[in-house]
């Protein structure tokens, strides 16, 4: 080793640092990339499903053009089980009230309210299905409600709206009043307040009610985010459903794959189309968590490029390398082969010997054992 | 040589005591520093309890069968004496009106006024009319009464006054024909003249013999002296008449008339007469020899003849073109008077059809819109509205028309009432209270008739009790929805909103978990159970996946049954996502 680094030139080893520290740098970043990409548990709700993969996670977000309402969500969803169906693709749980799949959708809107000590005016997200299996937020205090709940006067505050409204966190199962109405506080979350957060529009309290107290007692501005987990027995089977059956044309509908977005190929694909992400020729409102997600795919994106970028620096390092050692090697195939059949039959003879050895003995003191049995 | 190997022994010294006092103290803190990687649970045990399903809702109380004070006018409002919640007995003021007709009511005679003024028009149009004698007295009856003949009856006039029209212009035609005939045959007739040598001397010839014959001149001459006769007669009246045609005065003074015919031609005139007959007489006897008389005659006669045969010959052409010129006089006059008749054939034609337009269109091309008929239904119509609102008016004071309490005021002093709104809605003395919220489906399948609802903050209320009465299909979505009807009886007020939870009766379950621990992925519900396994360092924590089936939740928590045990711990939440498997720390409590 010393002879080795001893042979090397200053440029070499200077060469070959800087291939070292570019390789770890780019290890680091795929760790990164990694520990980023299972970060938004909002887009991994296929992942929680089906541990076992075969499922994909497809977001739907609309226009207010759209005017999506949900009697077509409904209608959409009875044309899942057909779609399934057809595809041969059934429930195969033990477990008889098992789903296949399932669904959730979501509003935004502004409402108010009201506590026996103040009131405050919130922006409200609607939500209805399994809202909160795909957004499974911090709990602080209690327990999600589900939009398929027996009731709906159900509420969920984040802890800024606690806090203005009680004082605590500790408040699950108290009631609050939404247009004179008494809801029920079903429990508390946390809410995210890093600077992606913050830029993706949850700089201001967040009231989780049902869409149909939304659609009551508040501000609705319509409905304009669905999504579903379903089985995805081919490739962008789920998407390609989705996008062709929902029922909204392409100027007021943006379908999202979340389950393959934060993948590593579908980052590197993205780089060509980096300058034109930010455009956008439709009318549509992300919720905050898609913006939370678009920004993480830039972050991954980013990362990618640079990962590409310190990988291709050591590896071209590497190339050079080998190639200039092919170039000037004092060795053949031949005289390697050689060398190694040569060791080979070595080694075959030393096991041969060692098993000749070993029956020798063998038959030695089984002739002694007989000869003391002869003896007694 | 010997201080090289001894500086890298030292060297290999140090590294590996600090590898060794590193791995050393790895492995004392790795429990801790593992620790702080794990997701931290809470976690809660799983017990016994009771669950029961409720169904919440809140609704408006009504009354089942309010009384509604309606003031069917518009009347300002003076003032209102009674305010809500109030308890009046029947015949009580509740509010009181303006001394004022009613807007209603002015609107209603106002139209009635202008019906009557557009019948009065029209009716002086159609008056008019029948003057200027642009329409017939029958046709404006027809036009006032709106009596309108069929169509058959109106085309078969209109089809015998063409007939009358086409036959006169036949009649033009033919006379036209006629005359230009006749006017040609003239034409051709007048150029001619006829040959009467002959005939001349024939009458000549008995002329010459008729004047010859003595009882001719005879004759002559008694024509004659029957005129001298005449004359002297003349004379002889005028004075013995006594005309006098001036007075002169005489010598002595007097004056004396002068007459018109003097003493000298009277005595000449009576001279004269008196010759005159006597030759008269003479003549007279010659005239009465019968043979005498019978030869004037003949040669009379002769001559008569004659002259008729030369004049015949002389007008033969004259006859002729007397003749066609009679016959053209008479054509023509024939087509004068067709040509007025048939002028008058199609003004009475253009009239007819006037007066059937009039009478089909009631006459609005008089009226300029509206026919008589219908104005004048319009104005009893109007009458009868006036009529009807009159009937409608109240008096200034309005009453209570029963006993009760006043649930509701839709009256402002100074503001206008409205007919469509009742005024005062009341609560008769021992009305019934009811409350409906909307269910969906399966709500409405957890609940029937007769279930005990439970008021939210009860504590308000002292004796109010709601029980489920009836469940009906909601109006709006009957297919998605339900309507949840509750009698309430207590002390509350209409339009008062309660907010009730009913539902099952609670049931015991054995095992209960908070409702965030329960989970669900593509296998179903499911529960992440804390299983302890001892460790030489310390215990450790493994989050263990147990499938459940949730056979009933409230609010807060889920009765589930599976593989796990009463008092095993369930994980509730956590800091980040747990798997199954997955070891994770327990939060400090």
């Amino acid at each position: 080793m010393k002879k080795f680094l001893h042979s090397l030139s200053v440029r070499q080893i200077i060469l070959g640092i800087s291939g070292i520290l570019s390789f770890l740098v780019f290890l680091a970043l795929l760790a990164a990339f990694w520990l980023l990409q299972g970060k938004e548990q909002s887009q991994r709700m296929a992942n929680r499903w089906d541990a076992d993969g075969g499922m994909a996670q497809v977001s739907c977000f609309f226009s207010h053009d759209a005017a999506i309402s949900e009697d077509m969500l409904e209608t959409f969803r009875h044309s899942i089980d057909s779609a399934l169906q057809e595809a041969s693709v059934t429930q195969d749980s033990p477990n008889a009230s098992a789903r296949l799949w399932t669904d959730a959708y979501s509003a935004d809107g502004m409402i108010t309210v009201e506590s026996d000590k103040s009131k405050l005016d919130a922006h409200a997200i609607g939500i209805g299905g399994d809202f909160f299996q795909f957004h499974p937020l911090r709990l602080l205090d209690g327990s999600y409600f589900s939009g398929n709940d027996l009731n709906s006067d159900y509420c969920i505050l984040d802890e800024d709206g606690a806090w203005q409204l009680f004082g605590s966190n500790d408040v699950a199962g108290m009631t609050v009043m939404i247009a004179g109405m008494p809801h029920l506080i079903a429990g508390v979350v946390h809410r995210d307040d890093g600077y992606l957060a913050r830029a993706a529009g949850l700089e201001s309290t967040i009231v989780y009610v049902s869409y149909s107290t939304l659609e009551r007692y508040g501000t609705n501005y319509g409905i304009n985010h669905y999504e579903v987990v379903m089985p995805n027995p081919v490739r962008s089977f789920a998407y390609q459903y989705v996008a062709e059956h929902i029922g909204v044309d392409e100027q007021n509908l943006e379908v999202v794959e979340n389950s393959k977005r934060f993948k590593l190929l579908e980052r590197i694909k993205a780089i060509p189309a980096f300058a034109t992400r930010s455009m956008n020729g439709k009318a549509i409102i992300y919720p905050y968590w898609e913006n939370i997600a678009r920004g993480y795919e830039d972050l991954l994106t980013v990362i990618a490029l640079f990962g590409i970028l310190f990988l291709a620096y050591p590896a071209i390092l590497l190339t050079i390398y080998l190639m200039i050692r092919w170039k000037h090697k004092t060795w053949t195939v031949k005289g390697v082969y050689l060398h190694l059949k040569d060791k080979g039959e070595r080694r075959m003879e030393g096991a041969r010997a060692k098993r000749r050895i070993k029956r020798q003995r063998k038959k030695k003191y089984k002739n002694r054992f007989d000869e003391e049995e002869e003896y007694r | 040589m010997n201080e090289n190997g001894s500086k890298r022994r030292d060297w290999v010294k140090n590294a590996a005591i600090i590898f060794l006092t590193i791995m050393l103290l790895l492995t004392f803190f790795s429990n801790t520093i593992m620790n702080y990687s794990l997701p931290e649970v809470a976690v809660q045990y799983v017990q016994s309890g009771s669950i029961t399903t409720k169904i919440r809702g809140t609704g408006t109380v009504e009354s089942d069968d309010p009384y509604e004070v309606n003031v069917k006018e518009t009347r300002k409002v003076d003032s209102v004496l009674v305010r809500e919640g109030d308890s009046v007995q029947k015949g009580d003021p509740l509010f009181l009106l303006a001394d004022v007709e009613s807007t209603e009511l002015q609107a209603a005679k106002d139209a009635a006024k202008a019906a009557q003024n557009a019948l009065d028009v029209a009716v002086t149009s159609l008056e008019l009319a029948i003057l200027k004698g642009d329409i017939s007295n029958a046709t404006a009856n027809n036009i006032q009464n709106g009596n309108v003949m069929s169509f058959a009856n109106y085309q078969k006039r209109m089809e015998s006054a063409n007939a009358d029209v086409e036959k006169l212009e036949k009649g033009v035609e033919d006379a036209n024909a006629t005359i230009a005939r006749l006017e040609s045959q003239q034409g051709s007739l007048a150029g001619s003249t006829p040959d009467t040598g002959k005939e001349q001397e024939a009458f000549n010839a008995a002329q010459n013999a008729l004047n010859a014959d003595p009882v001719k001149k005879a004759y002559d001459k008694i024509q004659d002296y029957a005129g001298k006769i005449a004359e002297c007669d003349a004379v002889i009246a005028e004075r013995q008449e006594g005309i006098v045609t001036g007075y002169i005065t005489v010598s002595s003074g007097d004056l004396v008339p002068i007459l018109s015919v003097s003493d000298e031609e009277y005595q000449i005139a009576l001279v004269n007469r008196a010759r005159y007959i006597e030759l008269m007489g003479k003549e007279q006897e010659t005239v009465a020899v019968p043979e005498a008389k019978a030869e004037y005659d003949r040669l009379l006669k002769v001559y008569n003849d004659a002259q008729a045969a030369l004049e015949s010959k002389q007008n033969s052409v004259t006859n002729g073109t007397n003749a066609i010129a009679a016959e053209l006089n008479k054509q023509r006059a024939l087509l004068a008077d067709t040509t007025a008749k048939l002028t008058a054939a199609q003004d009475v034609r253009a009239d007819l059809l006037t007066e059937i337009e009039m009478e089909l269109t009631g006459g609005t091309s008089l009226t300029g819109g509206s026919s008589i008929k219908d104005l004048r239904e319009a104005l009893v119509k109007a009458q009868e509205a006036v009529l009807k609102e009159e009937e409608k008016s109240v008096g200034t004071t309005i009453e209570a028309p029963i006993s009760g309490t006043i649930s509701s005021i839709n009256v402002v002093s100074g503001r206008e009432t409205d007919p469509t709104t009742p005024a005062i809605t009341m609560l008769p003395e021992g009305s019934k209270f009811s409350m409906s919220f909307k269910v969906t489906n399966d709500q409405a399948r957890r609940l029937s008739p007769g279930m005990q609802a439970e008021l939210v903050n009860s504590w308000r209320y002292d004796d109010v009790v709601v029980t489920l009465s009836a469940i009906r299909p909601d109006p709006e979505n009957p297919s998605q929805q339900k309507l949840a009807v509750f009698d309430v009886t207590g002390s509350v007020t209409d339009g008062q909103s309660i907010s009730v939870s009913v539902g099952d009766r609670s049931a015991n379950y054995e095992m209960i978990v908070p409702n965030s621990a329960v989970r669900e992925d593509s296998n179903g519900k499911f529960v992440l159970m804390v299983e302890s396994r001892p460790s030489p360092l310390s215990t450790r924590y493994i989050a263990t996946r147990v499938d459940v089936e949730v056979v009933a939740s409230d609010d807060t928590q889920s009765a589930i049954t599976g593989g796990l045990y009463t008092y095993s711990y369930v994980i509730t939440t956590s800091t980040a996502p747990v798997v199954a498997g997955q070891q994770v720390r327990l939060a400090d409590n």
